[in-house]
This record gives C-alpha cells, sequence and structure tokens, in this order.
C-alpha cells in the first residue's frame, strides 16, 4: 500500500455552505500529517468524511485501501473525536470493555500502561469527568488497540502541558512503530514535535501544504541587528540572501535564507553595536500563511 | 453482525435502571387501579349511564361493554386509557433513544467509529427496546394478574357487587350504590358475558393488545429517529401520533364528523376491537407489521444517510 490516505476532489456541502472544497490528499504508512486550521475551517468534516459518518457531496477517498464504510478498514483506525460524548453513566473502565469487546482484535488490547500513563481514574462516572479526563478516556480509547491508523480531531485540547507531553511522546513511538498519523489542530507550536507533513486548510481548502524541514526554515533565519543610530534597512536587503530587512527604531530585523557571512560583513561596515537571532514563532508564520493562504492559491 | 450482543447487551444495562423504573411505576397505577373495584364496581355503572354517550366514548365503552363487570371495569380504568398510555409513552421513549437518542450527542458516532455497521447497531438497539417493551409489559400483566384475588376481581360480577355494596355500607353515597347492585346483573345477558371473574387468558389477552400498539407506536419513534436523527422531532411527531390519534377518535365517535379520518388512529383499532373482553383478533398482527415496516424504512433510511453533527 502506497497511500493510506488518498482524497480527489473531496468536497462537502450542506446547502449554500460548502464545508469541504476539492480536498486533494495524500498521507504516506508511517507518515505523521497534521492538518491545520482555524475553528471552522473544515477539519473535523474531513476527518468525519474519512470515517463515513457523513458521505462527500463529490470526490473520492481511500482510507487504508477501502473505505470508511467498511468495518474491516475501520477495525484497523484509531479514533478521537474533537469531543467525547459516552452515555451519562459510563465509567472509563466500562467504556474501554464496552468500545474494546467491539474491537476484532480484542484479544490484544492492553489499556493498563495508557491508564497509567495519563493518570486516567477509570471507575469514576462519564458525566463526573472534567474536559480533560474526558480526553484523556478518549486517547486511551483511541490507543488501546495499536491501531495502524490514528485519526485524532484536536487531539491535546484539554490536555494540561504534562500530558500534552505525555501524548505526544506517546504518538512518537506509535510513529516510530510504523502507524501513520491523520490528525488536526489549530495551534502549530503543538504539532512542531510529532509532525512530518503540515496541511494548512482554509474555508474548507487545502491552502497550503509542506514539510516541517520546510516550515523550521522560515522560522529560523530571522536576525536583529542594532546600530548606534538608525539604518536605511534599504541597505541590507540588496545583501545577498537576505529576504525581508525591517526597521526598529536603532535596529534592523533581517531575514536570511541561506548563509550570513555576507550580511554580516556589510553589518559591521555599517557600525553594528549587537547581533541577535531569534527564533521566529511557528504560530505567527501559520498565522502569516494562513491569511497569506486566501489570496496565493 | 458482529458485536450485536455487546450493543444489545450494552443498551439494555444503560437502561435497567429506568426500566426498573417504568416497570414498578406502571405495576403500581395498575394494582391502585384493580384496588378501586370493590368499592366502585356498583357506583360506576349508574355514574357512567349518566355521562351520556360522549363519556362512554372517551371510555371505550361504545360496544355496550358493562363498566360493572369485573372486565368492564379493567377496561374502563386501565386497559381502554392509562395503561396503554403508559406503554405507549415507554415505547416511543424507546423509539426515540434507539439511533435519535444518542446522535445528537456524538455518542452514536463515536460507537460508528467502531469496528460494526450501522445495521447491526440499528438491529441491536431495536431488538433491546422491544425485549424493554416486553418485559415492563410483562411484568405489569402479572403484577395484576397476582393481585386479582385481593380485589375480587376474579370473582363473576354479582358476588362481587353485592360484596361490594355490602362493604360499603359506610360509604355516604350508599343509597344510589345500592340501585345500581342490580343493574350488572340484569344487564348481562346482553354483554359479551363478561360478567364472570377476570381469568389469566383475559390478563394475556388485554396486556398483549396493549404491547402491540405500544410497540406500532415505537416503530414509528425509531423510524422517524433514524430517518432523521433529531430526537426531538421523532418525539414530537410520534407522541402526537398517539395523543392526536386518541383525540381524533373520541371526538370522531362523539360528533362522527371525522370517522373516515380516524383509520390513522391506533386507537380505533385498539379501542374497537377491545381484546381484553373480546378476545385476541388476527388483527393483533397489525401493529406488529406496522413497526416491522417502521423499522424497515427507518434503517434504510439511515444508512443512507449523514449522521448529524453533534
Amino acid at each position: 500500500m502506497d497511500v493510506v490516505i488518498q482524497t480527489e476532489g473531496l468536497t462537502k456541502r450542506w446547502g449554500a455552505l460548502t464545508a469541504v472544497d476539492h480536498l486533494d490528499l495524500q498521507i504516506a504508512p508511517g507518515e505523521c500529517y497534521a492538518f491545520l486550521g482555524r475553528n471552522g475551517a473544515g477539519k473535523s468534516t474531513t476527518a468525519r468524511m474519512l470515517l463515513d459518518f457523513i458521505r462527500p457531496t463529490e470526490g473520492t477517498m481511500r482510507v487504508l485501501g477501502g473505505t470508511g464504510s467498511d468495518p474491516a478498514v475501520r477495525a484497523r483506525i484509531g479514533y478521537l473525536p474533537g469531543d467525547l460524548n459516552l452515555p451519562r453513566a459510563m465509567t472509563g473502565a466500562d467504556a474501554i470493555a464496552y468500545f474494546g469487546g467491539l474491537e476484532q482484535r480484542r484479544r490484544a488490547i492492553d489499556p493498563e500502561p495508557l491508564i497509567e500513563r495519563f493518570g486516567l481514574q477509570p471507575h469514576r462516572p462519564f458525566r463526573e469527568l472534567s474536559t480533560g479526563n474526558r480526553r484523556k478516556v478518549g486517547l486511551v480509547l483511541a490507543f488501546m488497540a495499536n491501531p495502524e491508523l490514528l485519526i485524532l480531531d484536536e487531539p491535546t485540547s484539554g490536555l494540561d502541558p504534562l500530558l500534552q507531553e505525555a501524548f505526544r511522546d506517546l504518538l512518537a513511538e506509535r510513529k516510530a512503530a510504523g502507524a501513520t498519523i491523520w490528525l488536526t489542530s489549530h495551534v502549530m507550536a503543538e504539532v512542531e514535535r510529532v509532525a512530518d507533513r503540515v496541511g494548512l486548510v482554509r474555508d474548507g481548502k487545502l491552502a497550503r501544504e509542506l514539510t516541517m524541514a520546510e516550515l523550521r526554515h522560515q522560522a529560523t533565519g530571522q536576525i536583529r541587528l542594532s546600530f548606534p543610530a538608525p539604518v536605511d534597512p534599504h541597505e541590507l536587503r540588496t545583501v545577498a540572501h537576505v529576504t525581508r530587512a525591517e526597521a526598529e527604531a536603532r535596529d534592523v530585523v533581517v531575514a536570511v535564507d541561506g548563509p550570513v557571512t555576507d550580511l554580516l560583513e556589510r553589518a559591521a561596515e555599517l557600525g553594528v553595536t549587537g547581533i541577535e537571532t531569534e527564533q521566529r514563532d511557528l504560530d505567527d508564520i501559520f498565522l502569516e500563511m494562513y491569511e497569506a493562504g486566501g489570496t496565493s492559491t | 453482525m458482529s458485536g450485536f450482543w455487546t450493543i444489545y447487551s450494552r443498551w439494555f444495562r444503560d437502561r435497567l435502571r429506568s426500566t426498573i423504573f417504568w416497570t414498578v411505576g406502571i405495576a403500581l397505577v395498575v394494582v391502585a387501579s384493580a384496588a378501586f373495584y370493590p368499592s366502585l364496581s356498583g357506583a360506576s355503572g349508574g355514574g357512567l349511564d349518566s355521562g351520556g354517550a360522549a363519556m362512554s366514548s372517551l371510555l371505550g365503552l361504545s360496544q355496550g361493554i358493562d363498566p360493572g363487570s369485573p372486565l368492564g371495569f379493567l377496561w374502563i380504568s386501565l386497559y381502554a386509557n392509562i395503561y396503554p398510555w403508559m406503554l405507549m409513552a415507554l415505547g416511543v421513549a424507546l423509539g426515540v433513544a434507539a439511533i435519535a437518542g444518542d446522535e445528537e450527542t456524538g455518542a452514536l458516532e463515536y460507537l460508528l467509529a467502531k469496528p460494526v455497521t450501522r445495521t447491526t447497531v440499528a438491529l441491536a438497539r431495536m431488538a433491546c427496546a422491544v425485549t424493554i417493551l416486553f418485559v415492563v409489559s410483562a411484568l405489569s400483566g402479572l403484577s395484576l394478574l397476582v393481585t386479582l384475588p385481593l380485589f375480587d376481581l376474579d370473582e363473576p360480577a354479582s358476588t362481587t357487587t353485592a360484596a361490594g355494596a355490602s362493604a360499603s355500607t359506610t360509604a355516604p353515597d350508599t343509597a344510589t350504590a345500592v340501585p345500581t347492585t342490580t343493574a350488572p346483573a340484569t344487564t348481562t345477558p346482553a354483554t359479551t358475558g363478561a360478567t364472570e371473574g377476570v381469568t389469566a387468558v383475559d390478563i394475556f389477552n388485554g396486556t398483549f393488545s396493549s404491547f402491540a400498539v405500544a410497540l406500532g407506536l415505537a416503530g414509528i419513534a425509531f423510524a422517524l429517529g433514524a430517518a432523521t436523527g433529531q430526537k426531538g422531532l421523532a418525539l414530537g411527531v410520534a407522541s402526537a401520533f398517539g395523543i392526536g390519534g386518541y383525540v381524533l377518535y373520541t371526538l370522531s365517535n362523539m360528533t362522527g364528523s371525522l370517522e373516515p379520518l380516524t383509520w390513522i388512529s391506533p386507537w380505533r383499532w385498539y379501542v374497537d376491537d377491545a381484546m381484553l373482553i373480546n378476545g385476541l383478533a388476527w388483527d393483533v398482527a397489525l401493529p406488529f407489521l406496522g413497526a416491522l415496516v417502521g423499522f424497515v424504512a427507518g434503517w434504510l433510511l439511515f444508512l443512507r444517510r449523514d449522521l448529524q453533527n453533534p
């Protein structure tokens, strides 16, 4: 199998609203793909189509060589919904026994290490659980059967930083073991460590797709140069590999794509007094691309 | 059909407490109603006669059923109204809960992310709804059966009403009760032999026909819930069908003007046949057929549609 998830022209419309608009995706085995977008961009709708909860208006999709409507395909998927809801009186232990009992590979299920890892209290009824604790139940249920494909909708929302860390560790382990992961998020920093590739979705359209390496490249290369007196940023814009130079008081902030040798030489000539490298916030990049995405595609 | 029993037993377990409450509640109403027989059997005949055709129609007494007889009393006080009402309410609640109930919360969607088909879920839930409705009907019918002797309902009317009259000598309306004690005895030949004491077969006939009509309504509720995924809509329309059908039928009996419309009312079938008194008829199969049609229609539409966004 070359691709685990493949969609072609996938579209979902409800009347005048187009939730997902001609989406083309290809996720390779063992890949961790982050589907990023703001609320209402069409992330959950895409997840719900992959699992056959809703049917596309147009386009085709293949999941694990079949479709989500086939129980044999769903048996190989671990799913975490954006907002898990279970019968109110059901406890975590009940849920594990019940949903575990419906799995085809139920004998292979071992929820104990996961319960321990997330500090889940398995005997409290669902109605008494906080958002974060419901999330823990959802994560244990999604991972316990060691699925080949994980479809995770906003997996870390509601989790405290320690649990987010535990979740990322778990994800990295499953990825190392060969699982394919498709997850949604609206925070770039959240997926930075785990994702191989990011798709930015905006108004149901795939605005941009890039690898984490490309993304990290954009995050680095910002250098703040301090001068004793204001300097015209144009002096630096013409230097090799400089992509952007903006004046900020007596500083000039420069973005570089490549070696910085020429830039440093020119800065020295201009009498630079301080050099600081700045890591750009991934979320800023995300927002920047997001805003641009609407027009550039 | 992988997962059928797991889903069936889980759904039953989730409803065990409410099933117990329904059973105890209905059994209490049934037994409490039966307990009025010794004191009311004599008086009720006269009271109903004075109520005229409208009252008789409301109580399903259009066929000359003698309200003073044990069976007639059970019919007017329970089986022509409250008892099927309660079972119908349960049937509608179960029919709606089967699919639409947890679809709105997203719980159904989560279940369908597992390796089970929509068909399995629909079948298991409907089968479980039928089981619960059957258990509650059977246990409430049984509670009436075992308490019959306590209220003299198992004895023929003449001795019962005499006992009722003698027991009520301290009651202020003894004077009005006394003349009517003779009324059932004189009218019995005209009625359908209903002055005999109530037997287990009578209770079975009445309970089974009530179960049937409730099941039919459960089928409608299931169809609406499964076809739309909207709990409020299914609950509203199915309840309206039960309640509206009752109003339509009784009003039509009084005025005669809406008669052609009453064929859609489950009450026309239920009250006209009065199976508690007349015994089971072949058309007891109709609500079962209705439930089956409702299930199949709901199931087919459920397979074809999008789940509601939780």
